[in-house]
């Protein structure tokens, strides 16, 4: 892994198009600007990591467990209070 | 067209059934085409199936049956069709849905995506059956 530092202000260049800034640095926590073209997926990692492994999870299902859970599932609710959210 | 599916057998469709998802959906980026398979067995829950993969289904349903305040379609563009991803767990009483990363259906344009809400709260592990009995004092989650 490729380590450096940075202060405030500083940023990294990764390739041509996407630059990361150090904005903020406060008890443990750092606070980063990302700027990169609209195709270039930006996720916080740990959160990729569990999509992916429920979608993982999700493809090994089998019909009869779905069946199980469809017998289990609560009637949809009237949508009474949508706009008070 | 056929294709294969190895829990639904031989599929025929049509082009207009396939939805073109452009980078996949988040751990299987190599598939694109899909179809969605209703299924009386299993209803209301539906599969997403690739037309690539004969091993790849994936349990999807209409975010209503488990969050009827789910609005996600307001912060995207219009007239996309919302579906949730559900992992199904033993006990069944543990499955969950994941509310954080809807898929995004163009019925227009035939084309699909799945998303990453910014908004927690929606979580990604949102129980969705009731459990049959809480033993008193135990927390809940």
């Amino acid at each position: 892994m490729l380590i450096l530092s940075r202060k405030i202000n500083e940023a990294i260049q990764i390739g041509e198009n996407i630059r990361l800034k150090v904005l903020h640095v406060s008890e443990g926590q750092v606070k980063i600007g990302i700027e990169a073209p609209g195709d270039v997926k930006i996720y916080r990692a740990e959160i990729y990591a569990e999509i992916e492994k429920q979608n993982l999870l999700a493809a090994q299902a089998k019909k009869s467990a779905a069946a199980k859970a469809a017998g289990l599932l609560p009637k949809p609710a009237a949508q009474t209070k949508v706009n008070d959210a | 067209m056929k294709c294969r599916n190895h829990q639904f057998g031989e599929i025929e469709y049509t082009n207009e059934h396939v939805f073109d998802f452009p980078d996949g959906i988040i751990g299987f980026e190599h598939l694109h085409k899909f179809i969605v398979l209703n299924d009386a067995e299993t209803d209301p829950f539906r599969w997403l199936v690739s037309v690539e993969d004969e091993e790849f289904s994936l349990p999807i349903l209409d975010p209503k049956f488990v969050e009827p305040l789910y609005e996600v379609t307001n912060s995207f563009e219009q007239g996309l069709t919302v579906a949730v991803v559900v992992s199904l767990k033993e006990p069944i009483e543990s499955s969950t849905v994941n509310l954080r990363s809807p898929l995004l259906f163009d019925p227009n344009k035939h084309t699909g995506k799945q998303v990453v809400l910014e908004n927690d709260r929606f979580p990604i592990l949102h129980k969705f059956i009731a459990e049959p009995q809480l033993v008193a004092g135990e927390e809940s989650c």
